[in-house]
């Protein structure tokens, strides 16, 4: 097997043709079979709707004003679970990582609990905070909490240390050396930890709506599953992937904009 | 004494974004059983391209390489490369590591690990059988390299800068050991590199190469008595043998560092 | 806040941090122990560190704590199996058909992220109540991390490591055995430990979630009892045992890295 010569880059423009082309067929084949298997019967009445009653029920959806009622109610608590659980993840790591100390004695900690599904402590909440948009806020907090605190600490600890000695120089009091040297220092680890953050938020947020809400998109699930609508669950479900990706995709965006 | 590898005419261009680019035109040259020739030229000649082209890596070029006689279409049994980068294998321990080639070949696992030993002594790492390539430094890991191309019992031994990641004073030393070997072996050598002082101290005949395109530019017959060792490096013969080179190559040399300026300075 | 003098730190400096994160929990417990005895906080809502602590044999006898266990782990393995099995052979094939991995490799990379856990009701549908529905979706989270390890350890190979292959005339299928392989071990084993540690995570969670079997079902169980000493205590047994699970996983991985 002989290679061919070494340095004959060719030009890019002749690979995105053939990537979008195969990722196209791709979908389409995707496609095709799921359209093959709904219709053939092998999967239990209605569990696996054709993608055109799904596509049907998601518009269907989008024209009934309750769903934006219990998207608003969604989006405002992982907004707040994000918000709470991001800030409190940035002061935390700040310490653990700043001193080493500290860092040393409580990160493993911070480590072992970051694992564990934190909807298992739904019904500790519910009991402190109430069967409500607290307690669903209170574990997207808490599972947004530990990446960013785990994040910016790791972040913390990679500061060139001569920038902060150029701060000491300087005679920089701790809140502008925080504010001037470790925060945009930090600027892509809190990008990272936010990202994370809010994927676990996200999860923590509606798996509390599936399992105890009354109203969010994660009641709606629950819903359309109790009634057995399991096209319309499929769109519910379709737009909440899209949203994280959305989500995610922005604070990608957001961040390369402010970076260098 | 016959020639064991001759190369004819060898030309390469390569198709780049910015255009065609002639890497080497024309070259011709043979080596001799036994013999240790270098090939010296400035970065950009086309040397490593000349290397790979020999060891059967790249195709597509005008011209022919033979290995006695046979032309080398793919990577040939009769011809060992020893690359420049790091190519131990990290997995393996020394003897393992020098070992593979006739792992590969298909030898019964007790006759190979004591050839590999034997290769393992005569490259000078006795003792070191069962470190790993990252228990090593740089020089101890190119010398594994080494014996483990040796281990095929290459007709003719291509190296490509093998010493240039490492201090002068190492460099000497692993100098010596290969001349030492090349005398216990008879080992055909061709040796790419852009050390002058390394060129002269191992060969009998240094091949000075043009800027690109890669010409040859001039033959040196290095006339130095054999057995030599590092300590020839104090004669006048070898400071004599360097300055021939040199001339020759400053020239080539200087043309390489103007265009690279020049290339820099279009792009502001 | 680098060691001054660039000695290594001694045992006493590296065990004091340890030791102060050690004493400052056993002194909240103390805290919350005493709170609870005065009748501060109401037993309902926190129970005390000593009725947690004897709880536990009553979750070994009562609650099959050990076979509960054994079934956890049991799922963890055989999801992160059926990923390794099918992930291996799909990040090979990433990356030895060039054009699919460039079209695919971001497309996995989105499902690494996406939230599939928030399915489970569309998997209850799909695969009914059962086990099925833990391993499916633990296989699927684990599924992601394996195929992308394995690409980029075979991706990662050093050319020159190739090379001397090639010089020493090895067949396509040698080349792979000898070196590839070899070179990307590291990087799979990483993937294996990932699979390995996402597929528990993922059945604890789903466990939880669907009331079905192991810990994660004890869990809730507990909690729906309002028995919450025993809930505690097997929410830290959880803990426990993924902290033995990850260390574990991380010495074996370690015993694939390449010696340094």
């Amino acid at each position: 097997m002989v290679e061919r010569s070494l340095s004959r880059p060719r030009p890019r423009r002749r690979l995105i043709g053939p990537v979008t082309a195969l990722r196209v067929l791709a979908a389409l084949s995707l496609w095709a079979l799921w359209e093959g298997a709904a219709r053939s019967g092998w999967f239990y009445e209605g569990a696996l709707p054709s993608s055109f009653a799904v596509l049907a029920a998601g518009f269907n959806l989008l024209a009934q004003p309750d769903f934006y009622a219990n998207l608003a109610v969604t989006l405002f608590e992982v907004a707040a679970a994000v918000a709470i659980g991001s800030g409190c993840g940035i002061a935390v790591g700040l310490a653990l990582g700043a001193f080493r100390f500290a860092g040393r004695a409580f990160e493993p900690y911070v480590q072992y609990l970051a694992p564990a599904p934190k909807i298992i402590f739904l019904p500790v909440f519910m009991v402190l905070l109430g069967v409500d948009s607290s307690s669903k806020i209170a574990i997207g907090a808490l599972s947004c909490f530990f990446p960013m605190a785990l994040s910016v600490a790791a972040g913390v600890r990679q500061i060139d240390p001569v920038l902060l000695r150029v701060g000491r120089s300087f005679r920089l009091t701790a809140s502008q050396t925080v504010a001037k040297i470790y925060l945009p220092a930090l600027a892509s680890p809190i990008a990272t930890g936010l990202r994370l953050g809010l994927g676990v938020a996200i999860i923590g947020t509606l798996l509390s709506e599936l399992q105890m809400s009354k109203n969010g998109l994660g009641f709606l699930i629950m819903q359309d599953y109790g009634r057995f609508d399991i096209a319309e669950m499929y769109a519910v479900l379709g737009l909440v992937f899209l949203l994280a990706a959305l989500a995610n995709g922005l604070i990608a965006r957001g961040f390369r904009i402010k970076g260098r | 004494m016959a020639a064991i590898l001759s190369v004819e005419g060898v030309s390469k261009r390569f198709a780049t974004s910015e255009g065609p680019v002639h890497a080497i035109d024309n070259v011709s040259f043979a080596v001799r059983s036994g013999e240790f020739v270098s090939v010296i030229g400035p970065s950009g000649c086309g040397k490593s391209t000349l290397f790979n082209i020999i060891g059967g890596l790249i195709d597509g070029h005008e011209g022919r390489v033979a290995v006695n006689g046979e032309e080398v279409k793919g990577p040939h049994r009769a011809v060992g490369m020893v690359f420049q980068e790091e190519s131990a294998f990290p997995w393996r321990t020394t003897l393992e590591n020098v070992a593979f080639p006739l792992e590969i070949a298909g030898m019964g696992k007790a006759e190979r690990l004591a050839r590999a030993r034997d290769l393992v002594k005569l490259v000078g790492l006795e003792g070191f059988e069962n470190r790993y390539p990252s228990e090593m430094s740089g020089g101890m890991r190119q010398r594994s390299s080494l014996a483990r191309t040796l281990a095929f019992s290459p007709q003719v031994l291509l190296m490509d800068e093998p010493f240039a990641a490492l201090d002068e004073q190492t460099r000497l030393l692993l100098g010596d050991k290969i001349l030492q070997i090349q005398q216990q072996l008879k080992q055909t050598t061709l040796l790419i590199t852009h050390n002058i002082a390394e060129a002269v101290q191992l060969s009998d005949r240094v091949l000075v190469m043009t800027y690109r395109p890669g010409r040859i530019k001039r033959v040196i017959e290095i006339d130095l008595p054999r057995p030599r060792s590092s300590a020839v490096l104090g004669s006048d013969a070898f400071g004599h043998y360097v300055a021939t080179v040199w001339k020759d190559l400053r020239e080539e040399a200087s043309l390489g560092l103007s265009e690279s300026e020049a290339a820099l300075g279009h792009r502001h | 806040m680098a060691a001054t003098d660039g000695a290594s730190p001694n045992f006493a400096q590296r065990a004091a941090p340890i030791l102060a994160g050690v004493l400052t929990l056993a002194a909240l417990a103390l805290l919350w122990q005493a709170v609870c005895q005065l009748g501060y906080i109401n037993k309902f809502v926190a129970p005390a560190p000593l009725d947690i602590a004897r709880s536990f044999p009553s979750l070994f006898i009562d609650e099959n704590l050990a076979g509960r266990f054994l079934q956890t782990f049991g799922e963890t393995f055989l999801s992160a199996g059926l990923a390794v099995a099918v992930g291996i052979p799909l990040g090979w094939f990433l990356h030895h058909k060039k054009l699919a991995g460039l079209a695919f490799e971001s497309w996995v990379g989105g499902l690494a992220a996406a939230p599939l856990v928030l399915a489970y009701p569309l998997f209850l549908v799909l695969f009914g109540r059962n086990t099925a529905t833990i391993v499916a979706m633990s296989f699927l989270s684990g599924l992601p991390a394996m195929v992308l390890k394995t690409k980029e350890g075979l991706d990662g190979t050093k050319r020159v490591l190739v090379n001397v292959g090639l010089s020493f005339g090895l067949k396509p299928a040698t080349l792979f055995r000898k070196i590839l392989l070899p070179a990307a071990m590291p990087s799979i084993a990483n993937g294996v430990r990932l699979a390995l540690i996402l597929a528990l995570i993922n059945v604890v969670g789903v466990e939880f979630l669907i009331n079905l079997g192991g810990l994660g079902e004890l869990i809730d169980g507990l909690a729906q009892r309002w028995e919450l000493a025993g809930m505690f205590g097997a929410i830290l047994f959880v803990i426990l045992t993924s902290v033995a699970f990850f260390w574990t996983t991380a010495r074996v991985e370690k015993w694939f890295r390449p010696h340094g």
